[in-house]
């Protein structure tokens, strides 16, 4: 049986953060293909990110999504629906577009944008995108045997990225991640032992 | 096998975010800033909106984001 490529498109607060993260080539061994947008990229301006941008794009690993002006005018319908709901964060271009691109095309949303998170919550038809931040590729990529699970410390992936980039995890979060690491990957090995 | 999972953010997430944004901010720091930028970073302070912010301070999101971690404001989330 063949295993869908898992394909994502990443929006410009994701890239610019993970590019600062000292094993942000794991990204390539989690997903097949990570498609940036045009508009992510006329956004990145420092050094180390252009040249891991570059690079990845010369390696075929990362690849370049131009928007179509369909694309474009569903993401702008997108924006003012957001602002139009009091509870929501409201979202801008760059993610409502990484939005209207995954819902179309089935990718995987890289996003650090709570207004993008909230809106796969809010509306229907958006409801079937998968939106990770950092922490689920790391804790994916934990649990997939990319990363190697510090079983003695089992925060120690998530502390690395948090240092690197002054990118703090949601407690909740970063314990439920924690946990889970040490239900499906310590206790395993602890029993083969 | 693959793992299925998908993220999620709470207004309590919201709160958090906030406080501890404005907490490990380097005040000293924004204070000394031109308006343009000062005014950014209370935003995103505020907000964690960094697309916003970068428009106000009138430069890219990347360099905004530079400016963020000198000023020692975490990105929560």
């Amino acid at each position: 049986m063949s295993v869908s490529p898992r394909i994502a498109i990443a929006d410009t607060c994701f890239i610019i953060d993970w590019a600062r993260y000292r094993n942000r080539e794991i990204i390539y061994r989690v997903f097949d293909i990570v498609f940036i947008p045009e508009a992510v990229l006329r956004e990145i301006k420092s050094g180390t990110t252009i040249t891991w941008v570059a690079r990845g794009l010369a390696s075929g690993k990362l690849s370049l999504y131009t928007e179509s002006e369909d694309e474009v005018e569903e993401a702008r319908s997108l924006i003012i629906r957001s602002r139009r709901i009091s509870h929501m964060i409201p979202v801008d271009l760059p993610e409502a577009l990484c939005i209207v691109i995954g819902r179309r095309k089935g990718y995987t949303v890289l996003t650090e944008n709570k207004g993008a998170i909230m809106a796969t919550d809010i509306f229907d038809e958006y409801r079937g995108v998968i939106v990770w931040k950092a922490l689920e590729i790391l804790l994916t990529a934990q649990l997939e045997g990319v990363l190697s699970a510090g079983c003695n410390d089992s925060s120690k992936v998530f502390k690395e990225y948090e240092e690197d980039t002054l990118h703090i995890f949601p407690r909740r979060d970063l314990i439920e991640a924690v946990n889970r690491i040490e239900q499906e990957m310590c206790r395993q090995r602890g029993a083969r032992t | 096998m693959k793992v299925v999972m998908r993220a999620r953010v709470s207004r309590e997430d919201l709160e958090e975010a906030r406080r501890i944004r404005r907490e490990m901010a380097d005040w000293e720091f924004i204070e000394k800033q031109e308006p343009r930028i000062k005014e950014a970073l209370k935003y995103y302070i505020e907000t964690g909106d960094l697309y916003v912010a970068s428009r106000i301070a009138g430069i890219s999101v990347e360099e905004f984001n530079e400016i963020r971690i000198k000023a020692r404001i975490p990105n929560v989330g």
